[in-house]
């Protein structure tokens, strides 16, 4: 393997350019006037809203996600909530937030699925985008400029459905500024398996993360699917096959009707189900993956406060990235890592890094794929 | 972009026909600088916090006292500001989207919509009125019953009203009364389901020909292409229609509400939602 390089993001560089960004506001407002029950409780372990903050002491909630890939705190933007970034800067106050994760984005451009392309579901979104985007090579010149510039690390997700295209596309990554790092959706069909998701299949898996590895040395995350039988074995397959780290997870596949029930909500009939709606079996995906790996996880599955944070902090996951709940409120990520700040100094922390893994000691004694309602 | 809201109150709410009100909220902001064709979002949590963006075509303006309206259709268990109360404070986003653009030399105006999609062009009859233009209005309702009451339109507007059931005015489609004003209109506006705009852009396509108008002068080869979604792409086009996919970001970033153009895919949010019909194919929309 090649020697591992640092890889240079904005965070690190600040010391000798200075930031691109102007000065941020120190705290990332919230959607005012919006009645919302956001602030469920199971804050601080108590249960109680955290009062006069405890005196402060110095805190780092910097994140190794390996190979080089630091973040300034452990909260993410998932892919495909807001495109590449530059299109929602003004509301999305990168400065403040650990990393963007990109759209998917393919070799070759593609004109995605037809519309509709979203549906309503009870606290959740089905959609199917379906890879709509202009192809890697427009996107590396119309947005690696600016991402060298911008305060934050872009991570690429990466779509394609065979190994060489996933492995070129990485090829190409190499040397490009502004790339921090590349996230494989392997929740994509493998045309030469007949069109089975990556994902699903621990050998499929490693075989695209050993080809990417090879193909790079940026750091290298892999999205897992929760709909995978085991989502152990193929965390497993991918962490010794030479990922940095773990994404988990993607959506998960649903129907909706249209009002007459006539037809499918969407043009694809089927769409990918996410948000809140998702996020227990996220939960024990991540619970599962992240007691099954050495390296890190970022967990993701219906994110919309620091509770849930919290919660997937709680199972293992050094980071957590938000999607659905960030198309409707761009400066939700932003505010998550400012409350999560406020948390750890509440609790006298002087890092996050003690609310990792609090619930892993109650392991289950099977793999979720051994069906978990039923057993006696 | 911003797509940052700010809370607005509703002042008034009425109903206007059965599944159907108009909704005003306070937000000067939104009021001075909204045009027609443009849409607000209100922003709405569930319970479990998750902030979700419903999109409402502004339906009137009053930048004197600061009041926006918009005009809200559907069943009783669809209505996403059924929680709302006269006096509430609801966080509202935009204007988002590019507006109709009508061509200075415009003199008469022709607005043709189906049912509540009305709400989509009232703005517009205000804005032709004020720079005095003539306005007539077509519209479509499956009956009587469903028709938007004449006294919510300005008093100067010709107000033409079809009934699928025949129980008021031209027994059925709208678009059958549309070759009456073809000659009269310079410009024509249209809301509505896609079958309908698929027809309108199908007559508007044919109507110099229909109407024995022969196109004088020499023919550029290299006419001028405007970029879609450019204002004056709609300014010079006879026909502009308003598309109805939902905005869930308005940012261009989620590409939820892409809608099939000549020249590629356009974003409803970014390059729409009003567009010259002859950008889109209409026959697929329909
Ligand atoms: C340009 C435009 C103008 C409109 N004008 C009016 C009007 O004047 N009056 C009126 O009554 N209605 C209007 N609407 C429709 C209105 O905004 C609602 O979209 C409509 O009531 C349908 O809502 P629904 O939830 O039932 O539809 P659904 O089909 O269930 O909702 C689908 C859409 O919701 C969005 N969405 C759903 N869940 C999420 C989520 N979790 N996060 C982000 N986005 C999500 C997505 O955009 C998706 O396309 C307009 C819509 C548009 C696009
Ligand atoms: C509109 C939309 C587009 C998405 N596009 C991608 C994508 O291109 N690649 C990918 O790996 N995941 C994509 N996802 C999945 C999200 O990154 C995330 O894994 C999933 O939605 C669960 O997180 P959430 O509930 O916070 O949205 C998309 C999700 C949504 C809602
Ligand atoms: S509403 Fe998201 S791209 Fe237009």
């Amino acid at each position: 393997m090649k020697a591992r390089r640092r890889v240079v993001t904005a965070l690190d560089r600040s010391g000798g350019r200075g930031p691109a960004w102007p000065a941020p506001p120190r705290k990332a407002r919230p959607v005012p006037g919006l009645q919302s029950p956001v602030s469920r409780p199971r804050l601080s372990g108590s249960g109680e809203a955290v009062a006069a903050p405890v005196p402060s002491v110095p805190l780092d909630l910097s994140v190794d996600l390996g190979s080089g890939l630091f973040l300034r705190n452990p909260i993410l933007v998932a892919s495909g909530a807001l495109g590449y970034g530059i299109e929602a800067e003004d509301d999305l106050a990168p400065e403040r937030i650990g990393a963007l994760v990109t759209r998917g984005t393919t070799l070759r451009g593609r004109t995605g699925n037809p519309t509709p392309r979203m549906a309503r579901t009870p606290s959740g979104l089905l959609n199917a985008i379906g890879l709509h985007n202009p192809g890697l090579a427009a996107v590396l010149e119309r947005f690696a400029e600016q991402w060298a510039r911008w305060p934050l690390p872009v991570i690429l997700n990466l779509a394609a459905d065979n190994v060489g295209e996933f492995a070129e596309m990485a090829r190409r990554l190499e040397g490009v500024p502004g790339i921090a790092g590349v996230e494989l959706n392997l929740s994509c069909p493998n045309a030469n398996r007949g069109g089975t998701l990556f994902a699903l299949e621990a050998d499929s898996a490693a075989a695209v993360t050993t080809a990417v590895r090879r193909a790079t040395d940026l750091p290298l995350l892999v999205k897992l699917s929760p709909a995978a039988p085991d989502p152990r074995a193929v965390a497993r397959a991918v962490a010794d096959s030479g990922a940095d780290a773990i994404s988990a997870v993607n959506t998960l596949p649903g129907l909706v009707l249209a009002a007459d029930r006539s037809r499918p909500a969407l043009g694809l009939a089927y769409g990918g189900l996410s948000g809140p709606a998702l996020r227990p079996i996220a939960l024990r995906v991540v619970h599962e993956i992240a007691t099954s790996v050495r390296i890190p996880v970022v967990a993701m599955g219906g994110v919309t406060t620091l509770s849930d944070v919290l919660d997937f902090l709680a199972v293992g996951a050094q980071a957590v990235a938000v999607g659905t709940a960030a198309i409707g409120d761009p400066g939700l990520p932003a505010r998550l890592a400012d409350e999560l700040e406020d948390e750890c100094q509440a609790r006298g922390l002087s890092s996050h890094l003690s609310l990792i893994g609090t619930a892993q000691g109650h392991r289950p004694g099977n793999p979720s794929a051994r069906g978990a309602e039923y057993r006696p | 972009m911003s797509t940052e809201p700010v809370v607005a109150e509703l002042v008034e709410r009425r109903v206007i026909l059965p599944d159907q009100r108009i909704d005003a909220f306070h937000a000067p902001a939104i009021a001075v600088s909204a045009r027609a064709g443009q849409v607000l979002q209100v922003l709405l949590a569930d319970d479990e916090g998750l902030v979700v963006r419903r999109a409402f075509a502004i339906n009137t303006v009053d930048p004197s006292t600061g009041v926006v309206s918009v005009h809200v259709a559907g069943p009783a268990r669809a209505d996403a500001l059924a929680h709302l109360r006269v006096g509430d404070r609801a966080p509202l986003a935009g204007p988002f989207g590019r507006p109709f653009e009508v061509d200075p030399r415009t003199t008469h105006i022709l607005l043709i919509a189906e049912g509540a999609a009305i709400g989509r062009l009232r703005l517009l009859a205000d804005e032709a009125l004020r720079e005095g233009r003539q306005v007539t209005v077509l519209l479509g309702a499956q009956s009587a019953r469903d028709v938007y009451p004449s006294t919510l339109l300005p008093d100067e507007v010709e107000y033409v009203v079809a009934t699928v059931d025949g129980s008021l005015g031209h027994p059925g489609s709208v678009a059958d009364l549309v070759p009456q004003y073809e000659a009269w209109a310079d410009q024509t506006f249209a809301a509505g389901s896609p079958a309908l705009l698929g027809k309108l852009a199908a007559l508007s396509a044919s109507r110099l020909t229909r109407m024995g108008v022969a196109k004088l002068g020499r023919r550029r080869a290299a006419a001028k292409v405007d970029p879609p979604g450019s204002p004056s792409a709609r300014r010079k086009s006879f026909l502009q229609v308003v598309v109805e996919l939902d905005v869930a970001c308005a940012a261009a970033t989620c590409l939820g509400c892409v809608v099939d153009g000549h020249a590629g895919l356009l974003r409803a949010c970014r390059e729409g939602p009003v567009f010259a019909a002859t950008e889109l194919s209409l026959e697929t929309v329909a």
